[in-house]
């Protein structure tokens, strides 16, 4: 029953998943739509809840047992209470039950996602232009025909997509482009078709119940 | 040189120095930034959630204004939250089942057409698929070397048979397209991560530091 | 040799200078790059450009703020080409992170547009021209709801308006009124659209990507699923050029602007990577 019933339930929802692709019909299109708005998409919403729950859940563990740097877990929940006490409480446009202005420093939730968010997130992936230069330096080596075709490949498009490359030669653009739309598709197109054939296998199997791997461990 | 005088900007650009301090090595004010961020964008996140979704779709309707048939996604939904009780833990797998069914189901058929099927019709040699390079006869040659290429790299990726004779030759063929194609790769995701740098860098340059426009 | 011994154990920290040095030069002293333009931002452009009067153009903003530097300037010149051609506009995310990036974007383009208007008839009126739709969560509800009714998905604008109330959305129903779909992102979310909605309903899309995802999504500009494609930094930068060169619109053309920065890192990283095959290849041969 713990097992069979989530079970029964992916195929039935799996079917009903399905038949509104083939069934134009209103009154089936209009009970997919139903199922949708009424009803998947509040359960979405519990879903990131978990997902906080969880969140928060492993930090406060980390606290309690006193794990390594336990005492950036107590950042990490306070920085989230006050940023979610600011946006519950304050609204969306500053407009709640919160004051979010003090003279005329705004502390509002869009405020705060354009001023810290939004800077630690994208200098999380400027970072990353550094180790990949340090990287290449380090590790990109042409040791076999296939890596030198690699490194060749990748000056050609990383010239060719620059004006750079028009200087250096007219058709050294054109030439990249070239490398983009025949052999990357081709090598692309057959890594998409074991990927695409790969996940329609595990969906079926899952529908069908043959993978049950999402049920978790145990016996129950 | 026109420094900002705005207190955000300025928490905005020292968060940014505290992450880049990362690259000369690990250290607190990294640390600091890097759990501020994910505390922030999660109290942020569960702000939209309320005001956009919960809120209007669920609680309004169910308990303000009292439509009752909201009584069972509420019910459902709740059952998500039976993951941190030990003895009905088994319950979350009845919204994650009906959720991850009908997002399977839906996917079946599109997967199918979108990734598959197009896709097939995009490799095999017909007029259609020669014109669209415009290129005029060469569209012919692309479009058999593009032929040749995805059966050799879906043949590199068999590994039911032993790569010898025919299949050895074809797999040879088709780790020099995926080579290529990861070298194309490779190039432009250089020209992705130092755009991101650049984005990063015309923040602190220009309305920071008051150095650029 | 000593020098290649040298060349071949740089430490990082001096490559992470090197590279700082050679992007932030050309920040400080600019200049415009021209640029060429391929045939995928050109098929886009022309995608957008050949709509019908009577269909109207989404734009899907979905990219973090992580990825702005490459799909801002993309988001930009679409949002003038559209405006200045008067087609018909509703814009849109999938996720909450690019509600503020597409705000963002509509309010500098309109200013400049409404800035420079002499009449009514001229300006981008809210309701008339575009519509801002907003947020529903989760991703799959607009994509397959608006193939039925895009009003009965996005009840109320991102503003609040009840979105049957607004003008434009009484010429505008379902797919079938809309002439493309543009999806600005840095994750897959434009195959979703080619798989659930153009699969389905036989809607026309087409992409603004990061560089990071070209290779991959090459097959779909191939087979005809995009209509078009924008790539990266270099892909914005050559719809700015399209935009400017074709409707002779003079704005700020941020791409373009760092492509000297993107040129000399590049160069920078070509160079690394050669002095350390050198290095290799000389210490194999001493072997």
């Amino acid at each position: 029953m713990k097992r069979t019933f989530p079970l029964i339930l992916v195929f039935v929802f799996g079917i009903l998943g399905i038949i509104p692709f083939f069934v134009p019909h209103p009154v089936v299109q209009n009970a997919d739509e139903f199922l949708r708005n009424e009803f998947l998409r509040i359960l979405v919403a519990f879903a990131l809840v978990l997902g906080l729950g969880s969140l928060l859940k492993v930090h406060i563990d980390k606290i309690k047992r006193k794990r390594e740097n336990w005492q950036y877990s107590w950042i990490l929940i306070i920085s989230f209470l006050i940023s979610a006490i600011i946006g519950l409480f304050g609204g969306v446009g500053g407009t709640g039950i919160l004051p979010t202005t003090i003279g005329s420093f705004q502390f509002d939730i869009w405020t705060i996602y354009w001023n810290v968010v939004m800077p630690l997130g994208s200098t999380m992936f400027a970072l990353l232009a550094f180790f990949m230069a340090s990287a290449a330096y380090r590790a990109f080596r042409a040791r076999s025909t296939e890596a030198t075709l690699l490194l060749a490949a990748a000056f050609v498009v990383m010239l060719g997509v620059l004006p750079l490359g028009d200087r250096i030669s007219p058709h050294l653009p054109s030439f990249a482009q070239w490398i983009m739309d025949v052999p990357n598709v081709a090598g692309q197109r057959g890594i998409l078709f074991g990927v695409a054939l790969g996940a329609l296998a595990t969906a079926l199997k899952i529908i069908l119940g043959i993978e049950r791997s999402w049920l978790g461990g145990g016996r129950e | 040189m026109n420094i900002s005088g705005d207190p955000w900007i300025w928490i905005s650009a020292l968060m940014s120095l505290a992450i880049f301090s990362f690259l000369y090595r690990d250290n607190p004010f990294y640390r600091f930034a890097e759990h501020i961020f994910v505390g922030v964008a999660n109290g942020w996140a569960v702000t939209f959630y309320w005001h956009n979704v919960l809120s209007p779709s669920l609680f309004n309707p169910l308990f303000r204004q009292g439509n009752l048939y909201y009584i069972l996604p509420f019910v459902v939904g709740m059952l998500y939250f039976t993951r941190f009780i030990p003895r009905v833990s088994w319950l979350v797998r009845i919204p994650i089942g009906l959720y991850m069914g009908y997002w399977i189901g839906v996917s079946i058929p599109s997967t199918l057409q979108a990734y598959i099927i197009k896709q097939v019709q995009g490799t095999i040699l017909t007029t259609q698929n020669f014109q669209a390079w415009n290129s005029g006869s060469m569209g012919v040659v692309w479009s058999v070397i593009l032929l040749i290429g995805v059966m050799c790299t879906i043949a590199y990726f068999f590994f039911s048979r032993e790569h010898k004779g025919a299949l050895g030759i074809a797999s040879r063929i088709g780790i020099i397209f995926v080579m290529v194609g990861f070298g194309a790769a490779f190039g432009y995701t250089v020209m992705a991560r130092i755009s991101l740098l650049i984005g990063r860098l015309q923040f602190l340059l220009g309305p920071w530091l008051g150095i650029i426009d | 040799m000593k020098i290649i011994e040298i060349l071949t154990n740089i430490d990082r920290r001096i490559i992470y200078l090197i590279l700082l040095i050679v992007v932030v030069l050309p920040l400080i002293f600019p200049s415009v790059e021209k640029v060429r333009v391929m045939p995928p931002v050109e098929k886009l452009y022309y995608a957008i450009d050949t709509i019908p009067p009577e269909k109207a153009v989404i734009v899907d903003f979905d990219y973090e703020p992580q990825t702005a530097p490459e799909l801002d300037p993309m988001g930009f010149a679409i949002l003038r080409h559209v405006f200045k051609r008067r087609i018909k506009l509703l814009v849109l995310s999938l996720y909450v992170q690019p509600l503020g990036l597409a705000q963002n974007a509509l309010t500098q383009v309109i200013e400049e547009f409404n800035s420079a208007a002499k009449t009514n008839a001229d300006s981008i009126i809210y309701g008339r021209d575009y519509v801002f739709l907003g947020w529903v969560p989760p991703p799959i509800i607009p994509i397959l709801g608006m193939g039925e009714s895009i009003t009965g998905v996005y009840t109320v604008d991102y503003y609040g308006n009840q979105t049957d109330t607004l003008p434009l959305m009484e010429e505008i129903t379902n797919y079938n009124d809309v002439g493309l779909l543009v999806s600005l992102s840095g994750s897959d979310i434009p195959k979703y659209w080619i798989a659930y909605a153009q699969s389905r309903f036989g809607l026309p899309v087409g992409a603004g990507i990061t560089a990071v995802s070209a290779s991959e999504f090459y097959p779909y500009l191939q087979t005809g699923q995009f209509s078009g494609m924008l790539v990266g930094m270099k892909g914005g930068a050559e719809y700015e050029e399209m935009v400017e060169r074709t409707l002779k619109i003079k704005s700020r053309r941020k791409a373009s602007e760092a492509l000297l920065s993107l040129t000399y890192a590049h160069i920078v990283m070509i160079l690394f990577i050669v002095i350390g095959n050198i290095g290799y290849f000389a210490k194999r041969r001493k072997k």
